[in-house]
């Protein structure tokens, strides 16, 4: 029995590391920029054709081709921070919504239109590889995506500390006004916090292309738990979006197993409510 | 000069046939509504099975037509269960037709059958395999092809009469884990095996659903792990199936034998993305590549005319929807209509149920007999049935009901150590 709760939680864990690593960028654009990204998850579904790609046409390992994609993404976000979402923000927060769906249907469609509908995944050696250890079954490249997201998150908390753009980032996040006077140029920041925030859902599609398959509408079925998991960690806590991810991850495996398959995401959902209802701000969010 | 006058006389005259002529030879057309999904996510299996049915048309032009007129398909595009629907009016305001022939999709059949029976109008499903469909008691709606209820059910039977003997396991000891997706689809077919498995006395250690679109389905693999099943049988759709055999190797969680149910573990994506790891697994559905003694020495030949004309028409040969098409149109223009006339509803209706098509006549290797009005699933051909097949060498071959097969069962599976020391060639 105890193998299986030790099992259950790595499971949860290795889970809630993928949704966390999705969920940060989220966050990111949403605490600095302050927009809701309808269309993260088609940037995600766009890396993981992005990563099948080059593993089909030029054999590049997903995990090496994290290389490629991290900065291709950044420059994306750039793009269409600059082109999309400038021109609207200081629009009203519904023209910034349609903004964002509008870019994820295109998205969508260009998708569908040049790839089809038909599932894509790659087959690489290590794809079903699990290491055994006391009974114990640990999914490979589940384990790789896990420590690959710690070591993003912790880069990039690294990057907000330390260096000039981090901290004016943060700056913006915690009063927009103050850090204008305080002569920050709000529009380059926006322009990098977007760029970072796409940067690392696409890190995420990279890594979630040996684990699981991609199909034009694959980001919704990852984004809707990372808006869950953004509302419980805080809007614009990273910190807060690696615990909610973990949490939500470890209880979607524990309510899976006792309670039932079928169940799971109700169960998270629940929680998303109660969150809402008792604590707004979510468990890491400032007021 | 006179050139000219010519070939502008010879061209007036060929215009003048061409205004006329639609209008001369419609009298002398037998017009069939064709409801498929023609353009929209399912068009293309829909296209696919309405090629299969134009053949038996063809077939039956070639031979002079119907009651002596060539029968002409009136096509129908069943977008969405809605759009099917209006189609459907069309079809019958419109273009006054009598009688209509589809959709493959068992949403858009259900929605579109409706407008039909309001309408005195028969509907004459080929594909489509939701129970309901023939569950409402309508009086016009007929149904060729097996029901979904019929694959959960044929997995059990499978268990029991094959797999039981051959593991050495009583079947009531024999411990059966269901799985299912929670749409209709995987619901139908996932509660009717748990049904029957239990009025068999077999053990069910678990009948677990979940959301197709869940991204993690580790829960339903470690219950299944911790409950230890000899068989697995599942309802999956394509993302969901191909997740769960993955996680199922991340876990080694080993089985004595795996059935799908139709969907994803019969499609070539699956051998396309698991390779030799799909070997192995069976899977229900309606099959072509049955064993051909079943087949009557005149259907062995229908057979073979179907093959090469639709080898001939479209380049491929046909696959099982296409033959699902062939079959619904080939039972209605040979065995229904010939003797009825006329397109009268009722008249055709008193046709199709003394249909009395025995076993091994049509190429699937059922018969056809459709259920009488006071039956719970009337209109429905309850000769019907599906058979099993087994991914062997990363081909789908027949091995279940035995007669139908064309090879023997595999038994059991290997297990993932196995599998990964490529030893999983097993005596047959």
């Amino acid at each position: 029995m105890s193998t299986t709760v030790i099992q259950l939680i790595i499971n949860g864990l290795l889970l809630g590391g993928i949704y966390a690593l999705i969920s940060i960028g989220l966050t990111l654009i949403f605490g600095v920029v302050e927009i809701i990204n309808f269309a993260h998850g088609e940037f995600l579904m766009l890396s993981m054709y992005g990563s099948y790609w080059l593993f089909q046409l030029y054999g590049v390992d997903p995990y090496v081709s994290l290389l490629m994609v991290i900065p291709t993404f950044f420059l994306i976000g750039w793009a269409v921070q600059r082109i999309i979402i400038q021109p609207i923000i200081d629009a009203p927060p519904l023209n910034q919504i349609f903004a964002t769906v509008g870019v994820s249907l295109v998205l969508q469609n260009v998708a569908l239109f040049l790839w089809k509908a038909d599932y894509r995944t790659v087959r690489t050696a290590y794809s079903g590889l699990s290491l055994k250890t006391a009974g114990l079954m640990i999914s490979f490249p589940r384990l790789v995506a896990f420590f690959l997201a710690l070591a993003l998150i912790a880069g990039l908390l690294t990057f907000l500390k330390r260096t000039y753009t981090g901290k004016a980032i943060r700056a913006i996040a915690q009063e927009r006004r103050a850090a204008m006077l305080m002569g920050i140029d709000i529009n380059r920041m926006y322009k990098v916090a977007f760029g970072i925030g796409i940067a690392c859902v696409g890190a995420a599609g990279a890594m979630l292309i040996p684990i699981y398959y991609t199909f034009p509408t694959v980001g919704g079925l990852f984004v809707l738990i990372a808006f869950v998991v953004v509302i419980l960690g805080g809007y614009n806590s990273l910190i807060g979006a690696l615990v909610g991810g973990l949490i939500i991850g470890v209880v979607e495996a524990f309510s899976g197993f006792f309670l039932s398959p079928h169940l799971k995401e109700a169960v998270y959902f629940v929680i998303f409510i109660l969150i809402l209802l008792f604590r707004p701000t979510g468990l890491f969010g400032r007021g | 000069m006179r050139k000219n006058t010519t070939a502008l006389f010879v061209a007036s005259l060929l215009a003048f046939v061409l205004c006329i002529s639609p209008a001369v030879t419609a009298a002398e057309k037998v017009k069939i509504g064709a409801l498929f999904p023609f353009s929209g996510p399912l068009a293309l299996l829909g296209q696919e099975t309405f090629n299969g049915a134009t053949i038996a048309a063809d077939i039956v032009n070639e031979k002079g037509g119907l009651w002596g007129k060539q029968i002409e398909w009136v096509k129908g595009d069943g977008v969405d269960p809605k759009k099917a629907m209006t189609e459907c009016e069309r079809l019958i305001s419109v273009e006054e037709i009598k009688l209509i022939f589809g959709t493959y999709s068992s949403s858009r059949s259900y929605a579109a059958s409706g407008v039909a029976e309001r309408n005195g109008v028969i509907y004459w499903e080929e594909g489509a395999i939701a129970d309901p469909i023939t569950e409402r008691g309508f009086k016009y709606v007929f149904r060729t092809c097996p029901r979904a209820s019929q694959f959960g059910i044929m997995a059990v039977d499978f268990a029991k009469e094959v797999l039981a003997p051959k593991l050495g396991i009583d079947p009531k000891k024999m411990k059966v884990a269901i799985m299912f997706e929670d749409s209709l689809y995987g619901t139908t077919v996932g509660s009717n095996a748990a049904k029957h498995a239990l009025n068999m006395k077999m053990n069910v250690v678990a009948t677990d659903s979940y959301s197709h679109k869940s991204v993690d389905l580790s829960p339903v693999v470690m219950r299944f792990r911790a409950r230890e099943p000899d068989v697995i049988i599942a309802t999956s759709y394509l993302q969901d199936g191909l997740l769960f055999w993955r996680q199922a190797k991340e876990a080694n969680l080993n089985v004595k034998s795996f059935i799908g149910t139709g969907a994803c573990h019969g499609m070539p994506d699956w051998a396309k993305t698991f390779g030799d790891e799909a070997n192995y697994i069976f899977n229900i559905d309606p099959a072509i590549g049955i064993n051909p003694d079943v087949l009557s020495p005149k259907t062995k030949a229908v057979l073979k005319v179907f093959q090469e004309k639709f080898n001939k028409k479209f380049g491929h040969l046909p696959a099982t929807h296409a033959s699902l098409g062939f079959v619904g149109a080939r039972v209605l223009f040979e065995e229904v209509l010939p003797g009825v006339g006329s397109l009268d509803p009722d008249a055709i209706r008193e046709a199709a149920l003394k249909v009395n098509i025995p076993k091994g006549d049509t190429i699937f290797g059922f018969g056809v007999k459709f259920a009488p009005p006071e039956h719970p699933a009337a209109g429905q051909n309850l000769l019907a049935h599906p058979a099993l097949m087994q991914w062997q060498e990363q081909k789908m071959v027949v091995v279940y009901p035995v007669e139908f097969g064309v090879s023997k069962p595999l038994i059991p599976l290997p297990t993932w150590d196995q599998r990964a020391k490529g030893e999983t060639s097993f005596v047959k």
